[in-house]
């Protein structure tokens, strides 16, 4: 069974307040309406993600789409992402890498570990809004499984 | 350890001569006594034979005497035997006592007078038997009687004694002087020898100790030698932590420098789209009441703001180009070389082929000269470093002339290779031509775009091939950037950066 997009809660994991509300700004304007679930440090998005207990049993029967920064301030995204996608409760949702860095490698590591998009920000604000409201665009074309046990 | 040596040697040296010297005064010695020793036995043979002659002539005399004694006993001439036998002898032995009497006066004397005696004695032993024979026995028998016979042969045995103590005097002398001198070498050999025991084994001694010193000191050369290596790769670890470590920072810095500028040019975007909606709803309103604090505010939001807005957006975005540049650099000290055998020439004409847009723009050539060698180092990085020279040569050409670009190749004797990057462009004045390496430096008038990036780019990749990148300009006239490479990049750092 799958949820469409509209029912999706969106977990955005960024530690920078300013681009966690142009983010949101973008993705609202863009016309979406989904639930935005916020996280500026990497502990508390995966206690949410996995549960108290850790086992990502809490994530059952949730339809996510996760938006992730690489440079948090307590862990990398990338040990999140690893691990997002190594349990089989959270292995399913998208996730969308959104960090400032442009390097080659760590974009290839990303995508190895099993990121769905990965997206430079931009500092030209426009070109950064653009994407945005691009993912958007993704996001309404994409089927958002319900994570199963 | 030179100075050493030599002294050793010197020294060694000095102690086998006085070693020889010694040997030589030996042998010296030994060949004296021998030549002594020589002529003592000479003296000895000659003595022998002259007592054995002396000997001879009493006993030939003695005979003659006797023969003639016999005779005039009993007439009988068979006693005449020996006396006969006896006189014609004694002439080969006086002349035999003369030859061993040799060149001793004293001794010639004493055989001359031997000789006259002997003489005398044959002419009374004639006279008597001529007598007898004549039948005047008496007369015979008186002149036996004078006694003259008698002193004659006592005067020549005084004379024989005569002739043999002296030179047996002689031989005495002769022996005691020998003795003394086998007993002095014996000494000189015995001291001599006890010298050169003493001298060869200093010497041994010597050798020895510095053959001791020698092993001392090549066992210190073989420690260290193994402690290299490891010393060596130890610094090499250190020094490529400190730089991994300037990586990061540089690739931290950049990256957290961004991070705000993305919000500030996101606000400021943010604040323009409001300021334009603001314009709207005050450009629909109509122009009535507070005058004055209409037109104020329409102006700020008109001309004001939107200047305001462009400074940050232009400052935001040259920043952002900085934070890029920084980044690059960064990335590219951590990138893993990849050494491939290039064909520079090929390499030289692709780089070239893309700049040909550029340069037929500004009308000038680009040539490809001298001898362009097979590589072994990493092509991206000598893609980049020809590009970034050409663009710069092209960027910087002087619009008064032709622009002409030359890249020549030349192997060196110690195998380096030599890119010269020649251009006829604006030049560089000599107080920048170091300073135009460093990141964000630029020389002369600012009239073309970019950061200052581009050299510190080249010099940065050229280090990291192994090179070395300069430059040669006259302002006005052109410069020439020379390039200088291995022809085979070592790969011992990448193996260390892989190992830290």
């Amino acid at each position: 069974m799958t949820h469409d997009t509209q029912s999706a809660c969106i977990v955005l994991i960024e530690d920078d307040e300013g681009h966690a509300r142009l983010i949101e700004k973008n993705i609202r304007r863009s016309g979406a309406t989904n639930d935005i679930i916020p996280f500026t440090d990497g502990t508390s998005a995966l206690a949410y993600l996995f549960g108290p207990d850790g086992s990502g049993r809490a994530s059952m029967g949730r339809a996510l789409l996760i938006l992730l920064d690489l440079n948090l301030p307590d862990m990398t995204g990338i040990d999140i992402l690893a691990r997002l996608k190594a349990n089989p409760c959270t292995k399913r949702f998208p996730v969308v890498v959104l960090t400032t860095t442009d390097d080659r490698q760590e974009i290839q590591r990303c995508y190895d570990l099993g990121a769905n998009v990965y997206i430079t920000k931009p500092v030209n604000y426009e070109s950064f809004a653009a994407a945005i409201r691009k993912l958007e665009l993704l996001f309404s074309v994409m089927q958002i499984p319900e994570a199963v046990a | 350890m030179h100075t050493f040596s030599t002294t050793v040697t010197r020294r060694a040296l000095l102690m086998l001569i006085a070693a020889a010297l010694a040997l030589l005064g030996i042998v010296a010695t030994s060949g004296w006594l021998a030549d002594s020793t020589r002529q003592f036995s000479g003296s000895v043979s000659r003595m022998t034979s002259l007592r054995v002659a002396a000997g001879t002539l009493l006993s030939q005399l003695q005979d003659a005497e006797i023969g003639q004694r016999g005779y005039l006993l009993t007439e009988d001439r068979q006693y005449l035997k020996p006396y006969e036998t006896a006189t014609t002898a004694v002439d080969a032995t006086i002349a035999r006592l003369h030859d061993l009497a040799g060149g001793n006066t004293d001794a010639l004397r004493i055989v001359d007078r031997l000789a006259v005696l002997a003489a005398a004695k044959r002419e009374e032993l004639a006279q008597t038997i001529a007598l007898m024979e004549a039948g005047r026995r008496d007369e015979a028998l008186a002149v036996v009687r004078t006694g003259r016979g008698m002193m004659l042969m006592d005067d020549a045995r005084r004379s024989l004694a005569d002739l043999i103590t002296p030179a047996d005097a002689q031989l005495d002398t002769q022996l005691s002087t020998l003795i003394g001198q086998a007993r002095a070498s014996g000494w000189v050999a015995n001291l001599g020898g006890l010298f050169i025991v003493l001298v060869v084994g200093g010497a041994v001694w010597i050798a020895f100790r510095y053959a001791q010193d020698l092993m001392r000191a090549q066992s210190a050369i073989q420690a260290l030698n193994d402690t290299l290596e490891q010393r060596v790769s130890e610094r090499t670890k250190e020094l490529q932590r400190a730089n991994d470590e300037i990586q990061r920072f540089a690739y931290i810095v950049s990256h957290d420098l961004r991070a705000p500028l993305v919000n500030v040019m996101g606000f400021t975007g943010e604040f323009e789209a409001g300021l334009a909606s603001v314009r709207a709803h005050l450009d629909r309103q109509p122009a009535d009441g507070d005058a004055a604090a209409a037109s104020e505010a329409r102006r700020a939001v008109a001309e004001d703001m939107p200047e305001a807005i462009g400074f940050i957006r232009a400052s935001t975005s040259k920043m952002d180009r900085l934070i890029n540049a920084i980044l690059a650099l960064s990335r590219q000290g951590g990138r893993t070389l990849n050494p491939e055998p290039v064909a520079m020439r090929a390499l030289l004409e692709s780089v070239v082929a893309s700049f040909r847009h550029q340069a037929s723009e500004q009308h000038c050539t680009i040539d490809i000269e001298g001898h362009l060698p097979v590589l072994v180092s990493d092509r991206l990085a000598l893609e980049q470093v020809f590009g970034n020279l050409l663009d710069n040569a092209i960027k910087y050409l002087d619009p008064a002339r032709t622009g002409r670009i030359a890249i020549r190749g030349r192997v060196e004797e110690d195998g380096l290779v030599v890119f010269d990057v020649a251009d006829n462009g604006r030049g560089i004045p000599p107080q920048d031509h170091e300073r135009i390496f460093e990141l964000f430096r630029r020389s002369g008038v600012q009239d073309r775009p970019g950061e200052g990036i581009g050299l510190a780019y080249v010099r940065t990749l050229i280090r990291r091939l192994q090179g070395e990148v300069a430059v040669e300009s006259v302002p006005g006239q052109g410069s020439v950037f020379r390039i200088s490479l291995p022809g085979s990049l070592a790969q011992l750092s990448e193996t260390h950066l892989h190992d830290a």
